[in-house]
Formats: C-alpha cells, structure tokens, sequence
C-alpha cells in the first residue's frame, strides 16, 4: 500500500511510449501494473476479468499515448483514469441491474475495515482529510462507488438506506469535497 | 442535453468519474466530453480529485501471462498511432503530391546539367505550402549524405533547422542534425540503416539546440523523398 520509494516519473514515460518505446511500457507494466490490477480487480470482482481490463488498459496507453495532453492532468492520473474507465464499461451492461450476492458484499464490506485503517487516513492526500469530514454513510457512497464500482442500487442495498436518499447524499458528497479541496 | 448550471455540470462531471451514471447518462457524457470544453475540465478535475483513492485497492501482482499476453497484442497491433500528428497530416501529403511536379524538373535539371557521378540517390526538399524547392540531398553511397542549399534561408533567432530521415518501414523519424541555414552539411550515416528508395527527408523548425523530445515538433520547412538515380 505504501508508495514506491523511489519517484517514477510517468510524463516521461508516456513520451517515450508516444515514440514507440516498448522498454518505457514494460517500465510501466513492471512498476503500476499490480495497483492497476487491484484497482479493475476491485470494481470487477473477478480475477480473468480484471487481467483483461489491464491488458485493454494498457494496450490503449500504448496506442494513445502521443494524445496525453499534460495541460489535463497527470500522466498517472490519465493512465488510472484509462483503467477505471475500463472496469467500469466492462461492469456496466453485466451487472448494474443485478442484486449484489452475499460474496460481493462481503467483497464490498471489508473496504469499511480498510478505510478505518489510520495508515491511509493519515496519508497525505488531501482527499482522506476531506472524506473524513463527511458523515459516515455519504462517505460510504463515495468509497463504495469509486473504489467497488458500486452503482447507486447497490450502494442502497449495502447501506440498507432508500435509493432517492443514496442519490442525494452523493450529489451533496461531491460537493462537500469539492469545497473541501478547493 | 439541456445546457447545465455550473453546479449540475460538475455534478455530472463528479458523478462520471464516480462511475454513477447510468449507462445511458454515461453514453451521453463520453459522448459529450468531444465537444465541450466545460464538462471536459470539470471531469479533469474529478479525475484529479478522486484519483488517491485508487490506493485504497490492495495491489495484486499480475500472472506472468498477463504481460506475454500483452505482448502479442502489441506485436499484433496495425502500424503505430502514434506517430500521427506530422508525419501522416493530410495536407502535408498532399503538398508533397503537388510538389512532385516541381521537385522532377528539378531533380531533370540537376541530372542534366552535373557531371557524371557516383550519386544513387537524390532528394529535393520542398517547402511544403510553396512548393518552392530548398534544398538538395544527395548521396553518392549508402553512407554519407549531402544536404546543399539551393538558396539563402534564415531563421528565427533563438530557433534551429533540424535535418530529419524515416524509412518506410521505421517507426519513427530519427535526427540527422541541426543544420545552418545556406550551408552544406555532410552526414554519415553509419548507424543508420541503408539508404532506401522513398525514404522520406526533412527539415523542421525547432527551438535552439534541437527538438527537446528527440522526436520532430516544429513546423515542417522543406520535405521530399529520396529517389534512386540510375
């Protein structure tokens, strides 16, 4: 969980994927490649699932690398926007209309455990400080939908709180953060 | 879409990277961030916002087949996109196309009027939008190149000719030097593949010193391809 020791420096990498440098993807692969993996495997829930969005993900990185626009964000927080995206088109049509089985809801309960742990929460990204200031089932919606991959039924059922009442505390969590990272 | 307040845009935008959308609304907003500015920042900005929470997903070393699997893809892959942006431009070809007739005349001129040489190949270099041919390369082994100046060019202060090759088959375009404008230059081009017929010559605009990413980035000055002299 802990950051790499060492910086990794993503922009360039990008550029040297843009130029067609296999060596700069491995160098990606080898460093990012398991957060990624457990990013997809957490909204996916499904191993084989999970690789196939990594190699989507970086197959793309590949190939789209020369479109990076720095002036849009960070080169890391492009290639994690591109995974994400990825496990939740595969996810979308599959299974945001089914009910979530007790095993992804035990999936989905340990992240309560993991957000209590005090080694995360006194990380230095100021999103932690923000979130804890929520209450804790609004924050609940925002984990449970960025990091499970949860749609708004299932947030409800997990939270055992009204769909209307989920959709709200949503919106109104945007906007709290929002206004907190400002 | 109806036009959004500012609040309800970025609460599409927050609500996009969250993953909350429908898949329709979802659809629709993808869609969208092509053409509109707006929603694109207000996603950017979520995307930023949001991102340090993928730590909260513990790391799961992926199987060794994951990467050999990638690799095929890659080997799989059609000719890179991503070299797109100054060597497949439209325009650009087409120039090149019309410059084809100007570039022959003199590519005849030159072939009438030097003595016999040991010269295989040739290339005139073109302004792309004039057509008006600058510079002259020609090659008397596969080794060692000449770039002659047909007249006297001059550049920006504080910018730099940079001399380009790409053979067809290459993936990118490689630097053959800076370059002073109105002077020969000779290049070896020992560690470089052999001449080849069509192999695309070029010279670029960049900053002092040459282009920062190795790759060209300016603006193209002159361009041809190199022709086999029999």
């Amino acid at each position: 969980m802990n950051s790499p020791a060492a910086p990794f420096d993503f922009h360039r990498c990008l550029v040297a994927c843009a130029q067609g440098d296999r060596r700069a993807l491995q160098a990606l692969y080898d460093h990012e490649g398991a957060r990624l993996l457990g990013v997809a495997r957490r909204i996916a829930r499904d191993d084989a699932t999970a690789e196939d969005i990594v190699h989507d993900a970086i197959i793309r990185i590949w190939t789209r690398a020369a479109s990076y626009d720095p002036a849009r964000g960070s080169a890391r927080g492009w290639i994690y926007s591109i995974t994400r995206h990825l496990a939740l088109n595969s996810i979308r049509d599959t299974r945001r209309e089914t009910v979530l089985t007790d095993a992804d809801t035990e999936t989905a309960s340990t992240l309560h455990g993991r957000v209590d742990d005090l080694d995360l929460w006194s990380g230095s990204a100021k999103i932690y400080r923000c979130l804890e200031q929520l209450q804790p089932a609004p924050q609940r919606c925002i984990l449970h939908a960025y990091v499970d991959g949860c749609s708004h039924a299932e947030i409800a059922g997990l939270l055992g709180a009204p769909l209307g009442t989920v959709k709200a505390w949503i919106k109104r969590s945007l906007k709290a953060l929002r206004e907190c990272l400002e | 879409m109806k036009p959004d307040s500012a609040e309800e845009l970025d609460s599409l935008a927050g609500e996009y990277v969250l993953g909350t959308l429908s898949p329709e609304q979802y659809a629709a907003v993808a869609e969208r961030l092509h053409t509109d500015p707006a929603l694109r920042a207000a996603v950017d900005a979520w995307e930023a916002r949001l991102l340090e929470l993928t730590a909260l997903s513990t790391p799961q070393p992926p199987s060794p087949r994951l990467w050999r699997r990638i690799q095929r893809s890659l080997d799989e892959l059609p000719a890179p996109r991503t070299q797109t942006r100054l060597w497949q431009r439209l325009g650009l070809w087409q120039g090149l196309s019309a410059a084809g007739l100007a570039a022959s005349l003199l590519l005849a001129f030159i072939l009438l009027t030097t003595p016999p040489s040991t010269t295989e190949y040739l290339v005139v270099l073109v302004a792309p939008n004039s057509q008006a041919p600058g510079w002259v390369v020609q090659a008397s082994d596969s080794h060692m190149i000449e770039l002659l100046p047909l007249g006297q060019d001059t550049v920006p202060d504080g910018m730099a000719l940079q001399f380009w090759t790409k053979g067809e088959q290459w993936r990118a375009p490689v630097s053959l030097g800076l370059v002073k404008p109105g002077e020969p230059y000779r290049v070896p081009l020992q560690s470089l593949p052999p001449l080849e017929a069509n192999q695309l010559f070029e010279l670029t605009l960049e900053k002092a010193g040459g282009s920062p990413t190795g790759l060209p980035t300016g603006p193209v000055k002159f361009i041809g391809r190199a022709v086999k002299v029999i």
